[in-house]
């Protein structure tokens, strides 16, 4: 055999398989350890300097897409090809022969009964239905299930489904992210639609535990002017033109007010996370860290916040002035922050929302290949091929045969006691 | 009877149950250790009242908590325990293989005794777990778990056969290894299958509540890895030479990883999952 075709046929055994799902196993179960998408210094600083080296030389620091997983994946997709493309013949052919019943009468089954009186009541004690009878009546034969040869094809093209449409997926899809209080509208990245927050309400029980987080939202199409209104919550996302949008969580959010000299210059909402360029300064940046409604400053610790509701507020602040830091402080509610100029003030702590919005052409795909390997795993496990056939002896009792590649054992015994309660 | 009611009922039906399992156990143990046929049936029987009352506290807990009781780890353990002992009685019944019960009502016993050192607090829950989709998800994990449960006893069986005399008690009470194969086989079957349930369904839900269905989050990560070594299993069983003893360590190996799943990423791995 050329080397061309020992790897050939190589990359299409089901040995390579093995190998190339244990590799995927121990790849997995390592890649799971390591925290993703962190940087260097996260994992020197949770690790050693040492481990995060090697994280970062094995790109374990982003396993599920790495080199390596890509190129395993990419083995395990042209295997399962290559083996369903080499198996198609070979399961038609499988097929063929099963429901033949001239392929059956000269060879023994894997198992046999002899001296059996009425055939057909043990063909029915084992559900095979459609029977086949000799011309002269001198033969039966039932074939059941044959759909079962394709369980593991369907299984494999279910897999490849899988795989290719979350892969194109993972090329292909765009996400943005949304946030802001009642009011506030946003461009949704590059789309030419624009987000508009109708609505953010908090739905608490009576034990102020939360229940749900819902959204009106209008989205608009900048070019047309055309506008659609829908309300997500968790759970519940929806559809606008073409972009799906989920509630995705929520924050707090303040008003930044800036006088400079005493006169009001500027007014907005800040969520925690987000900051405030001063106008007529673009350079002197107001960043909101965080809110705590319940404001308590323990030591040690920090700032904390007591409870959830709003008894004591404060804000976490900090200052930048041409990209670096001036300061950082908790601001309590009237108190003001001096800056040469200008006085800064937080005020009405509001939630804001965040939105997560997405569009993938190709999760329909994933979820066809997930369903159609579950009708291949029903398949190969519950349709399990068999043959029956029963051949007249000269006393007019009849020799009974039975096969089932995958029964084994089991439909053996099945057989056997079927039979024996046949001749009883 | 209020919610009140209902939970101190489910209380009592968990202790109950735990109780019953225990002497379905000793029962078992007699019976291969004392050699006693008849006790065989006694202890299978013990074992159906242990799910009885087993499944009387899971309705309790249900109607108690006001939704399905599979969002915590106490309620998933309680459930697990229960789809390991359910499957357990649907194989040793349909083949009157009574020993497996001897094997499976310790792990079953075990599990339960995890539950039991779990808090049994009912909490509201938070609005990513409110969905339809958390019964489908979660029910079939647990007749997956459960079957993967029974998997693994019969492997251990499958590995201890060689010793077993055919002439024997045991010899006489277990199959041969070429059947236990095949009922591990048909027990591997079922959990792959809802295993495959539960990962569909779960990235349907992930879809919905997180805007993506598969984030390589530590507990989906397993669920793969678990999903894998079953397929490699199934691999194994096709090829000439491997076929018994090495898929029956396969087995027990997805097993590990099945429990790996679902105590030690929660508790070592902190995900999405973390609830769970």
């Amino acid at each position: 055999m050329s080397p061309i075709k020992k790897i050939w046929k190589f990359i299409s055994s089901m040995q390579f398989a093995i190998i190339l799902l244990v590799l995927l196993a121990i790849v997995c179960s390592i890649a799971s350890f390591v925290t993703q998408g962190q940087t260097y210094a996260w994992y020197a600083q949770a690790y050693s300097e040492r481990t995060a080296a090697v994280i970062v030389a094995l790109h374990l620091d982003d396993a599920f897409h790495s080199w390596w997983f890509i190129v395993i994946t990419g083995f395990l997709c042209v295997n399962l090809l290559l083996c369903n493309i080499l198996k198609f013949p070979q399961n038609l052919r499988r097929m063929k022969n099963a429901g033949d019943a001239e392929k059956h009468l000269s060879v023994n089954g894997d198992v046999q009964a002899e001296d059996i009186r009425e055939p057909e009541k043990l063909f029915a004690k084992l559900h095979f239905g459609k029977i086949t009878k000799g011309s002269g009546e001198e033969y039966l034969f039932a074939a059941k299930n044959s759909a079962g040869y394709w369980g593991a094809w369907v299984c494999h093209l279910g897999i490849l489904l899988v795989i290719l449409g979350f892969g194109l997926g993972q090329m292909t899809k765009q996400t943005y992210t949304a946030y802001g209080v009642p009011g506030q509208s946003r461009a949704i990245g590059d789309t030419g639609y624009i987000i508009t927050i109708d609505d953010f309400t908090i739905g608490h029980r009576a034990d102020d535990t939360v229940e749900q987080y819902t959204s009106a939202i209008t989205v608009r199409d900048a070019a047309s002017g055309r506008s659609e209104q829908a309300e997500i919550s968790v759970n519940n996302p929806a559809s606008v033109f073409g972009l799906r949008f989920y509630q995705n969580s929520t924050g707090w959010a303040a008003k930044v007010h800036v006088d400079k000299d005493g006169e009001p210059l500027q007014d907005e909402i800040v969520c925690a996370g987000d900051y405030l360029r001063v106008k007529g300064k673009e350079d002197l940046v107001i960043y909101l860290n965080a809110f705590y409604p319940d404001y308590v400053l323990q030591e040690g610790v920090g700032p904390q916040t007591a409870s959830s509701e709003i008894k004591n507020p404060a804000y976490l602040y900090s200052v930048y002035y041409m990209d670096r830091m001036l300061g950082m402080n908790a601001l309590l509610e009237k108190e003001e922050l001096k800056i040469d100029e200008y006085t800064v003030t937080f005020s009405e702590p509001q939630s804001f929302t965040l939105i997560q919005i997405k569009k993938d052409h190709f999760t329909w795909l994933a979820l066809v290949g997930g369903l159609v390997t579950m009708l291949g795993l029903i398949l190969a496990f519950y349709m399990q091929p068999a043959q029956m056939w029963a051949l007249k002896q000269e006393n007019g009792l009849w020799t009974i045969h039975g096969r089932s590649r995958k029964g084994g054992a089991i439909f053996r015994e099945q057989f056997l006691e079927e039979a024996t309660n046949g001749k009883e | 009877m209020g919610t009140e009611g209902m939970l101190r009922a489910e209380n009592t039906l968990f202790t109950a149950a735990m109780i019953v399992y225990f002497a379905a156990m000793i029962l078992y143990f007699v019976f291969i250790s004392a050699k006693r046929d008849k006790l065989a049936k006694a202890a299978f029987a013990v074992q159906a009242a242990g799910f009885i009352l087993h499944t009387a506290a899971l309705v309790c807990r249900g109607i108690g908590a006001g939704r399905l009781p599979l969002t915590n780890q106490y309620e998933f353990a309680t459930s697990f325990a229960w789809g390991l002992c359910l499957v357990s009685l649907i194989f040793v019944w349909k083949y009157k293989f009574q020993v497996l019960g001897a094997f499976s009502v310790p792990v079953v016993f075990l599990i339960i005794g995890y539950a039991a050192m779990q808090s049994k607090e009912v909490k509201e829950l938070m609005p990513a777990l409110r969905s339809g989709w958390l019964g489908f998800h979660v029910s079939t994990a647990i007749i997956a778990y459960g079957a993967f449960g029974v998997s693994f006893v019969l492997s251990i069986i499958f590995l201890m056969r060689d010793k077993m005399k055919d002439q024997s008690f045991m010899g006489r009470h277990v199959p041969d290894k070429e059947k236990l194969d095949m009922i591990s086989y048909r027990s591997v079957a079922l959990g792959l299958l809802f295993l495959t349930f539960t990962i569909l369904t779960g990235a349907i839900w992930a879809e919905r509540a997180w805007g993506s269905y598969w984030s390589w989050d530590p507990k989906e990560t397993w669920s793969l890895v678990t999903w894998i070594i079953y397929a490699v299993y199934l691999h194994l069983r096709l090829r000439k030479g491997w076929k018994g003893r090495s898929a029956a360590i396969f087995a027990v190996i997805g097993f590990i990883c099945v429990m790996f799943t679902y105590v030690g990423v929660n508790t070592l791995l902190p995900g999405m999952h973390s609830y769970g």
